[in-house]
């Protein structure tokens, strides 16, 4: 067998390695066409990339669960607790475990209720999401109004900006999230359970798998995840502003289909997440540098993440389980 | 080359003179899949007024030899002939194989589960369908005629939705309907009994007799050897992808067939006489299952099978256990864990990305609690023992499940059960098209597990299986009515005691009172919208009484036109099971091109706008081609208009064309505008859905394999459907420029969201299929008016979000309850 095959072969089992591919080619080309691009920068774009890790690896989850389950109420998840957190804390650090707590019950209790939604009533999870959505939304504009001035606890801000050994803080934590989350993905029977429940939700069922409390995991995993991350972000920002989670709608959902996630459930990368985060960010950075409108920018995200999904799209099918016609019989 | 004169014997009937000519006529078929010979050097055919019963195991290459012959696959040798005219395999495709009039009833049925029984003829033979006043009237009288010549006494109703139907109906409509496809020659029945009942059963294969004498071919497969013998007037055995034997029934008994399709003469059922059980009872089935009312109990070492027609109670009792359901009338009590393995392979036991090991492993690491840690070499070394216990082959554990044939499908499910080791087995249907050397494999497996002290609980719809049953449990209606052991456990007795019980009441009539029942709901849930806004509406003028006038009227609802065109692109979309998150951003696009190119250049307007609407439907065509999720293709697409719609107009601003503001802005004495435009929109909306167009994308929606089974081209119906849902969507950004007089790309990225609120709301479901044009328009317009609403009960907007959320919720929620409530 040529390293070519076998390569491949290790890229069909292990998708991520495409986005990481991606990201060298990328990064190559660009420190050799432009000045601009170095290690320097790519702290820049690790730390912003890691930002969209914390919620992609959320949004991961639940895409896992299967049925085109998505969680859109990430955004306003994100939004809402930079609001609350700037509001609790109200810049002093003797607040800050109140405002974390805040923050993690705000994203509990957002996933709790999504994930009773979608089990409970049955209601389909993009439709579930979007209406939490809409009821954040409205819980945005009242914090917005009742905010007096935006100040940042400094412990907060040193843990949003700050620097360890010359990483980002938040690059050290969302590498240490992968770790996590890959390990209970691989190894653990909650990674399992979620992986099969993805698969093919009556089989899980009927080998003992408890169905509802995986899925309202998942729901719950990504509420706490967009929490803390708009929590966090919020610092880093020093502020909050009311669409300041809308990017991470297509961002999130992009970084996880780039990934090597399937959007058809069952199988989950972390480290995909990642490798597509920077990758996503490392776009939009070129098109900044470039000067490029922003109309360019979301025309350009959305042909990538198009291009992408239909690049990969057949092999995921085939991967979905379609049985071979000739093991069929 | 084969020898052609050796099988001439068999191939021609004694008393036939001459040679005749084959309707059909394969020569040296050999398909290769990779490694593997699925089929090796058959030489097969069929002449007119033939019945082929059809036999072989599993993996003897039945189905490639029948997918072959309806030209699904291409086969990598061979020839095909028709009527003595060689065709050639390369222009030989499904299309082709229906218009010679080959028709094959599938396994897996084939039914479009959401349209009614007509509208599924109408799918088989589209010929007849044409957008003309009563054109369904043509498919329900064929669909009538074609049940009651195969099936008489079947009370199917043709205007049922197939979903209300129960599965042995369904499988009546599928052969039905393949028997009154104009132009038919030979239909392929692909296990055309399994979910049949003894009756239903004796009337086909008396059908498909006396359709053989008027020349109609049948190639009949079955694994119930005794209806082959029955039926058939030619036997072909496979076995290994080779022809075993052909020749005339005449000359094959059941038992010979076993032999040659390579199993053992003598069926095994080792039923070992135990003593009288004395153990332990673990399963307790109260009154609600029980006819009498007394209380059954299941005991250690027990083998107990359930038995009697299809769809009695049986399959709902075996849930009941697994998941010990509680009943109002009885309880069903279980002392200890259970497992569960289906027949259903693919739809209730495979996970198609794991290997055969990991779909073992889950059934001892499900249950274990959700940190636990898994190991593989630990769940390898539990997995071994099982896996030997039913001779599944433990080289192929690191294989993807997927390659391994059914039968070794089953058998790792199997070993899932003995691996989880649990004191309780249930089996649903376990040896469902499975070939007989498994089928042995497992009985034996059965009886040891038995003789451990396991309890089996047993589904079969093999009655000979019930045999090896230490009791049996014969159903009807849903109840438990007779309980046969011993001596008295005999196949005659299942048999007589399934149907002494059902004299009055029969399966389908209670089946049928059910679906009327559900229809009375779902007209309930389909008021529901109409219902809400006649609510709103009532607040609204309480409130405020000139909201009742001609004028006010106008004012409220012409802002909701555009939800309302939005929310029909929308429902289109929805209805072919998928949900587009660009129709608001698209809207907003057209809305900009008209309130700027449009005005200052009408010409060069006009063709961008078609260029979009174009690109629109061209989403489809990637959708389609690609096999990808269109959520997130629409939602990558959504920033695509955006940012087009960006950089043409930055800033709100624009003008619309007077034209355009004159569709708007005309009225007639004492009629609101608004209530004219939108009921024309959801006009438009319905006649598309009743048209054969709309049945066809609903086809789709509803299941896609089936209607490109059917000849249907898939990628082109995709693209339609973005069409139309485009061109609904740029009529909504045109209706936005005409009523606000200027355009923001903005404008229309909170439809995407209500759209899918209000088509969900109107009735439609998500997972394809149902479209509900005039529902769907009502629930825009009362989403649409929620602001309006809170306006006028003096509330802030802010709350407008939230209400939206909160009415989307509510309303689901009541969808769900009543659902619910019809489902049981």
């Amino acid at each position: 067998m040529n390293p070519l095959r076998k390569f491949l072969e290790l890229a069909h089992s292990q998708r991520w390695i495409w986005s990481a591919l991606a990201v060298l080619i990328f990064w190559g080309a660009l420190s050799a066409v432009t000045e601009r691009f170095s290690v320097a920068s790519l702290s820049g774009i690790l730390l912003s990339a890691s930002y969209l890790t914390i919620v992609g690896v959320g949004q991961m989850f639940v895409v896992t669960t299967g049925r085109g389950n998505i969680d859109l109420s990430i955004p306003s998840v994100v939004t809402l607790s930079a609001y609350v957190a700037l509001l609790t804390i109200g810049g002093r650090d003797a607040n800050l475990a109140t405002g974390v707590l805040v923050a993690l019950c705000l994203g509990f209790l957002v996933g709790a209720v999504n994930a009773a939604l979608v089990i409970g009533l049955r209601i389909p999870a993009i439709i579930a999401t979007l209406a939490t959505g809409y009821v954040l939304a409205t819980a945005t504009l009242l914090s917005n109004r009742s905010i007096h001035g935006f100040a940042v606890s400094p412990s907060l801000n040193s843990v949003a900006a700050g620097r360890l050994l010359g990483a980002p803080i938040m690059l050290l934590v969302c590498i240490a999230l992968i770790a996590l989350t890959e390990f209970i993905l691989r190894r653990t029977v909650y990674g399992r359970t979620l992986s099969a429940v993805g698969q093919n939700r009556v089989a899980a069922r009927l080998a003992g798998i408890p169905v509802e409390r995986v899925v309202a995991a998942a729901f719950v995993i990504s509420g706490v995840l967009a929490s803390l991350m708009g929590l966090v972000l919020g610092a880093y920002v020093g502020g909050a502003f009311l669409e300041m989670g809308q990017p991470y709608l297509l961002q999130s959902v992009a970084a996880v289909v780039i990934g090597g996630t399937l959007i058809f459930g069952g199988s989950a990368s972390a480290i995909g997440v990642f490798f597509a985060s920077v990758l996503l960010i490392l776009m939009v950075t070129l098109m900044q540098i470039m000067q490029l409108p922003p109309g360019s920018q979301d025309m350009v995200q959305g042909v990538v993440v198009i291009l992408v999904l239909a690049l990969a799209g057949r092999e995921a099918v085939r991967t979905s389980g379609a049985p071979k016609v000739g093991a069929a019989q | 080359m084969p020898d052609r004169g050796a099988r001439a014997p068999g191939l021609v009937e004694p008393n036939e003179i001459g040679p005749r000519t084959w309707l059909v006529e394969l020569t040296g078929v050999t398909k290769a899949f990779g490694p593997t010979l699925a089929s090796a050097d058959i030489d097969f055919a069929v002449a007119a007024s033939d019945v082929v019963g059809l036999v072989g195991g599993n993996g003897a290459g039945k189905s490639t030899l029948m997918r072959i012959l309806c030209g699904m696959i291409a086969p990598t040798l061979g020839r095909v002939s028709f009527d003595g005219a060689e065709v050639s395999f390369t222009n030989y495709d499904a299309g082709a194989a229906q218009r010679r009039g080959i028709r094959m009833v599938h396994q897996e049925l084939s039914l479009c589960a959401t349209l009614t029984v007509a509208e599924n003829f109408f799918i088989e033979a589209p010929q007849h369908g044409s957008a003309r006043p009563g054109w369904r009237n043509f498919y329900r009288r064929a669909a009538r005629a074609a049940l009651d010549a195969v099936f008489p006494g079947n009370r199917i109703d043709a205007d049922q939705r197939i979903d209300r139907l129960s599965i042995g109906e369904r499988q009546m409509v599928e052969i039905a309907r393949a028997t009154a496809t104009p132009g038919v020659r030979l239909i392929v029945l692909d296990e055309p009994t399994s979910a049949l009942d003894l009756e239903r059963s004796r009337q086909l294969r008396d059908y498909v007799r006396e359709r053989a004498r008027s020349g109609l071919a049948f190639i009949f497969i079955s694994h119930k050897l005794h209806e082959i013998m029955d039926v058939a007037s030619r036997v072909l055995v496979l076995r290994n992808g080779r022809v075993a034997w052909q020749g005339a029934a005449s000359g094959a008994s059941a038992g010979r067939l076993v032999e040659l399709m390579g199993g053992e003469a003598t069926a095994i059922h080792h039923r070992i006489e135990r003593e009288a059980s004395v153990r332990d009872e673990v399963v307790r089935v109260g009154a609600a299952f029980v006819d009498g009312g007394a209380p059954v109990s299941f005991r250690r070492g027990e083998i107990i099978g359930l038995a009697g027609l299809e769809g009695q109670g049986q399959k709902a009792l075996l849930r009941a256990i697994y998941q010990r359901e509680r009943d109002s009338a009885g309880v069903v009590t279980r002392a200890a864990p259970a497992s569960f393995v289906s027949g259903d392979r693919q739809k209730e036991g495979v996970f198609p990305l794991w290997s055969v090991l990991a779909n073992v492993s889950i059934g001892r690491v499900g249950p274990r609690p959700a940190l636990g840690l898994v190991s593989d070499r630990k769940e390898r070394e539990a997995a071994r023992p099982a896996a030997e216990r039913i001779r599944l082959d433990l080289a192929r554990f690191d294989s993807r499940i997927g390659e391994l044939s059914g039968g070794n499908q089953q058998k790792a499910l199997v070993s899932r059960a003995v691996a989880a080791e649990t004191l309780i087995v249930l089996l649903d249907d376990p040896t469902r098209g499975v070939d007989i050397a498994t089928k042995q494999d497992f009985y034996r497996l059965c009886s040891e597990l038995a003789r451990e002290g396991r309890t089996l609980i047993w589904h079969t719809t093999e009655d000979a299986e019930l045999i090896a049953c230490d009791r049996v449990l014969v159903f009807a209606n849903g109840k438990i009515v007779r309980e046969l052991s011993g001596p008295a456990l005999t196949e005659e007795a299942v048999v007589a005691a399934s149907f002494s019980h059902l004299a009055a009441t029969g399966p389908e009539r209670g089946e049928r009172r059910g679906g009327e029942r559900l229809r009375l709901l779902d007209r309930l849930v389909d008021a529901a919208p109409l219902l809400g806004l006649a609510l709103v509406l009532a607040v609204m003028i309480a409130a405020n009484p000139s909201v009742a006038s001609v004028f006010g009227i106008d004012l409220l609802l012409m802002p909701a036109l555009s939800l309302v065109l939005v929310t029909e692109a929308q429902m289109f979309v929805v209805g072919g099971a998928e949900i587009d998150l660009g129709v608001g951003a698209f809207a907003g696009l057209v809305s900009v091109l008209s309130a700027t190119l449009l005005y200052d250049r009408p010409a060069l307007g006009a063709l961008a706008i078609a260029a979009v609407v174009v690109a629109y439907a061209m989403i489809g065509a990637v959708i389609q081609s690609r096999k990808i999720p269109a959520i997130v293709v629409t939602l990558g697409a959504s920033f695509i208009w955006l940012g087009i719609g960006y950089s043409i107009q930055p800033t709100p601003g624009g003008a619309s064309p007077d034209w355009l503001s004159a569709l708007t802005g005309w009225s007639i004495p004492h009629t609101p505008t608004s209530i004219v435009l939108i009921g024309a929109v959801a006009a438009v909306g319905a006649l598309l859905d009743w048209a054969p167009l709309g049945v066809a994308l609903r086809g789709f929606g509803a299941n896609p394999a089936a209607m490109i089974a059917s000849g249907w081209p898939a990628l082109r119906y995709s693209v339609i459907r973005y069409l139309i849902a485009g061109l609904f969507s740029a009529a909504a950004g045109l209706s936005l420029t005409a009523i606000n007089s200027s355009s923001d790309i903005n404008s229309g990225n909170s439809y995407t969201l209500l759209s899918v609120a209000a088509v969900v709301m109107g009735g439609c479901a998500l997972t394809g299929g149902i479209v509900a044009p005039v529902g769907a328009a009502l629930g825009a317009v009362t989403l649409a008016l929620i602001g309006a609403l809170l306006g006028a009960l003096g509330v802030s907007s802010d709350f407008n979000a939230a209400a939206q959320g909160a009415v989307l919720i509510g309303l689901l929620g009541m969808r769900h309850l009543a659902d619910k409530s019809g489902a049981e």
